[in-house]
């Protein structure tokens, strides 16, 4: 079967000049007022007067709020908008979000825009300046930016989205699922009509996943190092329910994508990562996350039977008699289980509700492993590293039970 | 005497007889129809079954956002697959139409004064009811004890197993009771028998969740009337109980 070509792009956005002519849009979601004032002030820092800075087009859905009328903020074009679709999620970027962002580009033939989410203006003006210029430059599609997060942030990330991404679609974008995304003109098109068909349907929280997108379309996606950023915290801290949203939205687009990620042969190249080991104290008592793994072992074992195979629950079950300080899971088991759930959810084996319900306490289980292992001083990205080439290898396991589930079961 | 004796057993035998004749037409008819509708019925999925596939309805259905149900409609698929539900909605709907039209016939070539056409047909329209409900409680039983399994588990309660096995046999009892009443089994001794077994179960899961949790329930109580107006909520007291569980370190860990 042809290879498809990596249109991936690997170069580390550090220092860079203001963004050429051309277009660009910045869509920002709702923010407090002062977050908006530190925002556009920001903006006016990243994009400082020039003849480029009347091509810099700032759209906030505060219409109503005094600053946009204000002039403190040079000649930065200051657009309220009312939202096409009303955008509800906090966490990540809806399918409200790349509709609502692509009007506007159409209505002001914006070349590229950035899409920027809650919290953003904890972005640094060198951060904004980068993700800019990536999207303004001929060839990228699509600027995913790379946070310098804490160990113990974005853990589902970590576990699942980076690796599965990595895995499937050949892109080492560490942030699949950014709140902060560089667009082209064409990749907001392309992401407007999926997410069209979301809210058509009334489903405007509904997440979209623009590196897959980019990756299907064979075009560029560039990954920037924005350094630092605040994460907005999610209106409900239910676990269950927001796991259950990002991981059935996301095996959902590996469904729908199957002859995409099958193909892929070639992985972007590895870039220089931080191998700073973590502190060794100061890390959360892993043992509720314990708790709930065995409780769940004891009372979930018959649906896990119907989703796992019998290696993986052996696996299962001789992790549940591992005592606590030594607690680990292995890379290879947490593949096999991400992967026969994401096989599980196409077969629909069970409900789909019920069978992301028994993914939580698994999760957890991955969660006190790797906070063990981060705190006996192995570093966490060294750890989410091997993760995801564990991900890469077993690839073919997935391909072949996608195309033959009844043949190949091992 | 043994003239009589002929005549007393020969006559009633003409009778019975004569009601097989009468009968047996009737139920040539009805096998009649049930065979006719089952291969029209086969054959209509079957055509059925290639339109779908050179549609490609399955893929399309799965593709589309617009419904919202496409999810609900592929987990009850058998297969997974709307096409083959569609095609064997239709043939098991012939095979139904059959029954329908069979014993229609059935009724009119039989004669109407027979009591066991007014006491046998209605019971056996009921029973094929009884029938589909014990089938939907079953189904609904186990959905639902599986839902709350996986909540309760997820939710950390040490009874997760007995809370799911209260609501299936709940789900149970209530779908045997509505069987039963359904077949006029029983009258007032089934419902009363109900009534005091539904009620049991009810008061024992009460009894169980509100034990188990009284501690849980006591510190909200005490949370909600000691909540400081300038300042959060006092942290929750740690003491030896095993069963009380101080707020959990999952929550200073940021998954998302």
């Amino acid at each position: 079967m042809a290879t498809t070509s990596s249109n991936l792009d690997t170069k580390t956005e550090t220092s860079v000049s203001a963004p050429a002519a051309g277009a660009l849009l910045v869509s920002l979601s709702s923010l407090p007022p002062e977050g908006l004032e530190a925002m556009l002030t920001h903006l006016a820092l990243a994009f400082p007067e020039s003849p480029t800075r009347e091509n810099v087009l700032v759209a906030s859905p505060d219409a109503g709020h005094p600053i946009l009328g204000s002039t403190a903020f040079g000649s930065l074009r200051l657009l309220p908008y009312t939202a096409v679709a009303p955008s509800i999620n906090t966490l990540t970027l809806s399918a409200a979000d790349y509709l609502n962002t692509f009007q506007i580009m159409q209505d002001h033939q914006a070349a590229a825009c950035l899409v920027l989410g809650p919290e953003s203006q904890s972005l640094s003006t060198e951060a904004l300046r980068a993700l800019a210029t990536a999207v303004l430059s001929a060839s990228v599609d699509l600027a995913v930016p790379r946070y310098r997060l804490g160990p113990r942030d974005a853990l589902v990330n970590s576990a699942i989205l980076y690796p599965v991404t990595r895995a499937l679609y050949g892109a080492r974008t560490r942030f699949p699922l950014a709140i902060d995304l560089g667009l082209s003109a064409r990749m907001a098109e392309r992401l407007a009509a999926v997410a069209q068909s979301f809210t058509a349907s009334e489903q405007s929280d509904a997440i979209l996943w623009p590196v897959a997108e980019a990756v299907a379309a064979n075009w560029i996606v560039s990954e920037v190092e924005v350094g630092a950023r605040t994460l907005p915290q999610p209106p409900s801290i239910d676990l269950n329910a927001l796991l259950a949203q990002i991981a059935g939205s996301l095996f959902a687009d590996i469904n729908t994508k199957a002859s995409v990620w099958q193909r892929v042969r070639t992985v972007q190249p590895g870039r220089p990562i931080s191998m700073d080991a973590a502190p060794a104290d100061g890390w959360p008592d892993v043992t509720p996350m314990l708790e709930a793994f065995r409780l769940a072992y004891t009372n979930l074992a018959e649906i896990w039977a119907l989703v796992l195979p019998p290696n993986t629950l052996l696996g299962l079950k001789h992790l549940s008699l591992q005592p606590s300080a030594s607690f680990r899971m292995s890379d290879a088991l947490w593949t096999r289980i991400v992967y026969d759930f994401i096989l599980a959810y196409r077969l629909h084996t069970i409900n789909r509700g019920h069978l992301l319900g028994a993914l939580t306490p698994l999760y957890l289980a991955w969660v006190a492993s790797h906070i063990i292992l981060a705190g006996s001083g192995t570093p966490p990205e060294q750890h989410i590293e091997e993760l995801a080439a564990t991900f890469e290898g077993d690839k073919a396991y997935l391909v072949s039970r996608w195309r033959w589930p009844d043949r190949f079961n091992p | 005497m043994w003239q009589q004796v002929h005549t007393a057993l020969s006559q009633p035998a003409h009778r019975a007889l004569y009601k097989l004749a009468s009968f047996l037409p009737g139920i040539v008819a009805l096998l009649l129809a049930i065979f006719l509708l089952t291969v029209i019925g086969a054959a209509l999925a079957a055509l059925l079954r290639r339109i779908l596939t050179a549609m490609r309805f399955d893929e399309r259905l799965s593709r589309s956002h617009t419904i919202a149900s496409i999810t609900n409609i592929q987990d009850w698929s058998p297969s997974h697959s709307p096409a083959v539900l569609l095609t064997r909605l239709v043939f098991w709907g012939c095979v139904v139409l059959g029954f329908i039209i069979g014993i229609s016939a059935f009724d009119a070539s039989y004669s109407n004064a027979s009591d066991m056409t007014v006491i046998l047909w209605p019971y056996l329209a009921h029973s094929i009811g009884a029938i589909v409900l014990l089938l939907a409680g079953n189904l609904v039983a186990r959905f639902l004890s599986r839902s709350v399994l996986i909540s309760a588990v997820n939710a950390k309660l040490q009874y997760a197993r007995f809370l799911s096995l209260g609501v299936k046999w709940l789900v149970l009892v209530l779908t045997g009771a509505m069987v039963l009443d359904h077949l006029q089994i029983g009258g007032t001794v089934v419902d009363l028998a109900f009534g005091i077994l539904f009620g049991g179960i009810v008061l024992t899961l009460a009894l169980a969740i509100g034990l188990g949790s009284r501690d849980l329930v006591s510190r909200s109580i005490e949370k909600s009337t000691e909540r400081l107006p300038d300042g959060p909520a006092p942290l929750d007291p740690v003491p030896g109980d095993e069963n009380l569980k101080s707020p959990t370190p999952i929550d200073t860990l940021r998954h998302f």
